[in-house]
C-alpha cells in the first residue's frame, strides 16, 4: 500500500540571490511546523535540512516478516549499536577508535533496524565529547519524527508555573490558556488517538479513536482507580480516523510495526513531518527545500545587529552558501540550535548570537528514565494467543506525585510508559530456562502473559547542567562539535528510587506476580527528550528568548523547538513544541505585517 | 474473566477478517501449512545434505542442525528447529559475522560438545542414543543463566541462536507461535478503557 510519492525535491527551486521572507533550519516537529505556519500565512519560505531526503516508505518496510529478510530485519556486518554499558564505561565520542565500518546509537540495537539505519546518524560523522551521553540523532527531511515514539501529551500549570507551585526554577512566561488553542490546533491538523480523563495535570486533547487495552491492561487500569491513579490508552499522535485535508496520510490500520522497530510508519498515520507539515506547505508554492544543507552560521548584519540569513554547506559537495532572509527560525534540535548558536560568533554577538545572556547552551534539561517493573499475568498463561500488538502503542500512567501533596525526597514528577499481551516475537525465549518439548510449551504459554511499565521523570534544569563547542574535535564537515557537561542531580536520583517503588506497589496491587524490579538509571538523554538549551523567559539577563521564541537580543530571529521549554515536565514534548511554534509563528506573521521588525 | 479475555480475541475484529483468520485456522491453512513444513523440512534436508554450508563444515552442520532440533523439537503443537532451518540461518550468519570472535566460539563449542560425548558415552554426539544426547545437553545447561565452563556458555550461545532463528521464522511466528497480528485491522483489538 503506497499512500504517497515523496517525489518533490524543490533543490532546483532554490533561489540563493533572493532574500526569502524567512528561512527556517531544521525540517523535524519544529521546522516542518514553522514551514507550515509561516507559509499558510503567504510567506515565501526557504526550509534546509542538514540531513538527506529518503524515501522512508522504501526504507521502513513495516509489514514485511522477519524471515522475508536476509538478515531477520538486523543490519549488515559492520554496522555497531551502542550498548548501554558502552555509554557507561567510555567516553564520547563513542565512536572513536572504532573496528566497526559504522557506528550507531542505541536505539539501533533494538529489533529490526536495518529498517532504520539509513535514518539514525553515524556516530563516526557526528562525534561529540564531555561526560556521558546517549545522544540520539537523526539527520534526513523530517528529522526523528521519522522514527519518534509518538506519546503526545500536554503540559498543563503545574508544568508552566511549576516554580509558583513548589519554589524551584523558573515558571515560565507563558500560562496554560494561552497555548491551549495552539494545542487545539495541532490536535485537529495533524491528529492524536486517546481518551479524555479530564486530569488538571494531563489536559485532554482533542482525541480521535483511542487505542483499546489489552486485558491486563484494562485490570490496572480498574485497580489504579482505588489508588487515585490513572491508566488511560496511550495518547498517540497517530490519526485513527483520518485527516480529510491531508492526502499523504493514512489513518491507523493497528499493523503494530510501531512497537517492532525503532519506528516509522510508511503509511504515515502516525505523524511525521514531511507527509504532515512539509509537503502540505509545497503545496501552497511558498515552500522551497533544501536538503543535504548544513546551517552552521546565522549572519548578521553588522550595523543593524539583526540576522540577515545563514550560511550553510551542501553535506555532498563541501561547498559552502549563504541563504538570506527577512527572518531566521532556528528548529534543528535543542542540542544543535544551541550548536549553531553558540557557532553563529560576530562582533556584535561576541559570544554567540543570541547570547548575551550567557544561557545557550545552559539549563539543559531532559526526561530520566530506566526503573521499571515487569508482572506475570497468572490469568493469562496458556491461554490461546490474543492480537495485542496491533496499534500505535499501549498506556501511559499520568503523573501522580507532587500534585496536592508533596512528597518529602523530591520534587516534580513522573508518568509510566508500558505494554503487555502479546508480541510478534516472544521476549521470554531468551529468559526461559531449559530446552527441548517443555522449554518450547513454557515459552508459548507464558509469551502472552506479561506486563511491564517504565518511568519518564522530570531532570530539573540546572545552569551547571550545559552544553558548549568543543574548542578542537570537528565532525565531517570540519564544525566544531558539542560538548556535554550534564549529570543527573539528586532530586532525579531520589525520584528514580520512587519509582520503582511506585511500579511496584502498583503492580502489586492489581494482583501481577512481579518478575523484576529494575532500578537502574539509565546514561544521560536515553529518553531522546532533551531540552532547554535557549530557554524563554521576560528578562533578558537569564533567558535567550521572550514567550513568542522571539531573541531578546535579535528581533528577526526565533528559536522554536524544545530548546526554549523552561522546564521539562514529565511529558513527552513533541506536542508542546508543535504548538509552541505555530503559536510563535502567527505571532512572528502579525509582527511583520505590522512592520516591528 | 477468562471468558471476556477469549472474546476479546475475536469481537474487536471486523467479520471478514475474522472469517479469513477462521478459515486459516480450521481448514485451508491447515492444508497450507502441512505442505509448508513439508518443503521446509525437504529444504533443510537438502542444503544440509547437497548445498554446502557456508561456515561450518559438513559435520559440523549435521551436529548444529541435531543441537537445535534438541533445544526445540518437533512436537505435537509444530515442527520444531530442523524444519524452520534454523543451522542454515546460523551458518549464513556466522559465515559474514564481522567479528572473529562468535567464529571461534562456535568451532570450540562443537569441539568441546564431541569431547564431552566421548566422556560421557565413549561415542560421538550422532552416533548417540536420544537419551545420552539429551543428558549430555542437561549436563551444559546447568548454569545457563551464570555459565562459567566454556561448554556452559556456549550452550547459552547456541540457545540464544537458536531461539533468534525459530521464532522469526514462518514455522515460529505462525505455526508455533500462532501469532495474529502484522495485519491490516478497522479496529483495534482489546478493551475500552472504562
Amino acid at each position: 500500500m503506497n499512500f504517497i510519492r515523496l517525489t518533490k525535491e524543490g533543490k532546483g527551486d532554490v533561489d540563493l540571490k533572493k532574500t526569502y521572507d524567512a528561512v527556517v533550519v531544521g525540517s523535524g516537529a519544529a521546522g516542518g511546523m514553522a514551514a507550515h505556519v509561516l507559509t499558510s500565512h503567504g510567506m515565501k519560505v526557504l526550509l534546509l535540512e542538514a540531513g538527506k531526503k529518503l524515501d522512508t516508505d522504501k526504507e521502513l518496510k513495516s509489514t514485511e516478516w522477519p524471515y522475508q529478510h536476509q538478515r531477520r530485519g538486523e543490519m549488515p556486518p559492520g554496522h555497531h549499536a551502542l550498548s548501554l554499558n558502552e555509554y557507561t564505561i567510555r567516553q564520547p565520542p563513542y565512536a572513536a577508535d572504532t573496528k566497526f565500518k559504522h557506528v550507531h546509537s542505541y536505539v539501533q540495537g533494538w529489533g529490526g533496524a536495518d529498517y532504520s539505519k539509513n535514518i539514525v546518524v553515524d556516530e563516526r560523522d557526528h562525534p561529540y565529547t564531555g561526560t556521558n551521553y546517549a545522544w540520539v540523532r537523526a539527520r534526513l527531511l523530517g528529522g526523528k519524527t521519522n522514527i519518534w515514539g509518538r506519546l503526545a501529551l500536554r503540559l498543563s500549570d503545574y508544568d508552566f508555573k511549576a516554580k509558583t507551585h513548589d519554589g524551584y526554577g523558573e515558571d515560565w512566561p507563558i500560562s496554560y490558556k494561552d497555548i491551549a488553542p495552539y494545542y487545539d490546533k495541532v490536535d485537529l491538523y495533524l491528529g492524536i488517538s486517546g481518551q479524555k480523563e479530564n486530569l488538571p495535570h494531563l489536559p485532554d486533547s482533542i482525541f480521535q479513536r483511542p487505542i483499546k487495552l489489552a486485558y491486563a491492561e484494562a485490570g490496572l487500569r480498574q485497580s489504579l482507580k482505588k489508588m487515585n491513579r490513572v491508566l488511560t490508552p496511550y495518547r498517540a499522535g497517530v490519526t485513527t480516523d483520518g485527516l480529510k485535508h491531508n492526502k499523504y496520510r493514512s489513518r491507523c490500520f493497528g499493523r503494530g510495526a510501531c512497537n517492532r522497530r525503532v519506528g516509522g510508519c510508511d503509511i504515515h498515520a502516525a505523524f511525521d513531518s514531511p507527509t504532515g507539515l512539509i509537503l502540505p506547505a509545497m503545496d501552497t508554492g511558498n515552500l522551497t527545500l533544501r536538503t543535504n544543507s548544513i546551517a552552521h552560521e546565522v549572519m548578521v548584519d553588522n550595523n543593524t545587529g539583526k540576522a540577515r540569513g545563514v550560511a550553510f554547506i551542501d553535506a555532498e559537495t563541501g561547498k559552502t552558501y549563504e541563504a538570506k532572509a527577512r527572518v531566521v527560525v532556528i528548529a534543528a534540535s535543542t542540542l544543535e540550535s544551541a550548536r549553531l548558536m553558540l557557532l553563529s560568533k560576530s562582533k556584535i554577538h561576541p559570544n554567540g548570537i543570541s547570547n548575551s545572556s550567557g544561557h545557550v547552551g545552559h539549563n539543559f534539561c531532559e526526561h530520566i528514565m530506566g526503573p521499571h517493573v515487569t508482572g506475570l499475568v497468572k490469568d493469562l498463561a496458556g491461554k490461546p494467543h490474543t492480537l495485542d500488538d496491533g496499534k500505535p502503542g499501549s498506556f501511559y500512567v499520568a503523573r501522580f506525585r507532587n500534585l496536592t501533596d508533596r512528597h518529602p525526597n523530591f520534587i516534580r514528577g513522573y508518568g509510566f510508559e508500558g505494554g503487555s499481551g502479546t508480541s510478534m516475537y516472544p521476549g521470554n525465549a531468551g529468559s526461559t530456562p531449559g530446552f527441548g518439548s517443555s522449554y518450547k510449551k513454557t515459552v508459548r504459554d507464558y509469551s502472552g502473559a506479561f506486563i511491564s511499565m517504565g518511568a519518564f521523570g522530570e531532570v530539573l534544569a540546572r545552569y551547571e547542567n550545559y552544553v558548549d563547542l568543543d574548542p578542537a574535535v570537528k565532525d565531517r564537515w570540519g564544525i566544531p562539535v558539542l560538548r556535554f557537561h550534564y549529570k543527573f542531580g539528586d532530586n532525579e536520583k531520589k525520584m528514580a528510587e520512587d519509582m520503582a517503588d511506585t511500579a511496584q506497589e502498583m503492580f502489586t496491587e492489581a494482583g501481577f506476580e512481579i518478575l523484576g524490579v529494575n532500578r537502574r538509571v539509565l546514561t544521560e538523554g536515553w529518553s531522546i527528550h532533551e531540552l532547554g538549551t535557549a530557554r524563554m523567559g521576560s528578562d533578558s539577563k537569564t533567558s535567550v528568548v521572550n514567550q513568542f521564541q522571539q531573541s531578546h537580543d535579535v528581533k528577526n530571529l526565533l528559536v522554536v523547538d524544545g530548546s526554549s521549554h523552561v522546564s521539562a515536565s514529565c511529558q513527552n514534548p513533541t506536542w508542546t513544541i508543535m504548538a509552541l511554534a505555530w503559536r510563535s509563528c502567527d505571532h512572528l506573521a502579525d509582527e511583520l505585517k505590522r512592520g516591528n521588525l | 474473566m477468562a471468558e471476556d479475555y477469549k472474546q476479546a480475541d475475536s469481537s474487536g475484529n471486523d467479520e471478514a477478517e475474522l472469517t479469513r483468520r477462521e478459515m486459516i485456522k480450521l481448514g485451508a491453512g491447515a492444508a497450507i501449512a502441512v505442505t509448508i513444513v513439508g518443503l521446509d523440512a525437504k529444504a533443510a534436508a537438502q542444503s544440509a545434505q547437497e548445498k554446502a554450508p557456508l561456515f561450518f563444515t559438513k559435520d559440523e552442520y549435521a551436529l548444529v542442525d541435531e543441537l537445535t532440533e534438541l533445544i526445540i523439537p518437533a512436537d505435537e503443537h509444530s515442527p520444531g528447529a530442523r524444519a524452520a532451518q534454523v543451522a542454515s540461518y546460523i551458518d549464513f550468519r556466522l559465515s559474514e559475522s564481522f567479528d572473529e570472535q562468535p567464529k571461534t566460539l562456535w568451532r570450540d563449542g562443537l569441539k568441546l560438545v564431541e569431547q564431552l560425548s566421548q566422556e560421557m558415552n565413549g561415542k560421538s554426539f550422532l552416533e548417540s542414543s536420544p537419551e545420552q544426547r539429551i543428558s549430555l545437553l542437561t549436563r551444559i545447561s546447568q548454569n545457563e543463566m551464570n555459565p562459567v565452563k566454556p561448554e556452559e556458555i556456549f550452550f547459552k550461545e547456541l540457545k540464544s541462536r537458536t531461539a533468534r532463528a525459530y521464532y522469526t521464522s514462518k514455522i515460529g511466528i505462525d505455526t508455533e507461535m500462532e501469532y495474529k497480528g502484522n495485519t491490516y485491522l478497522k479496529e483495534f483489538v482489546g478493551y475500552d478503557a472504562i
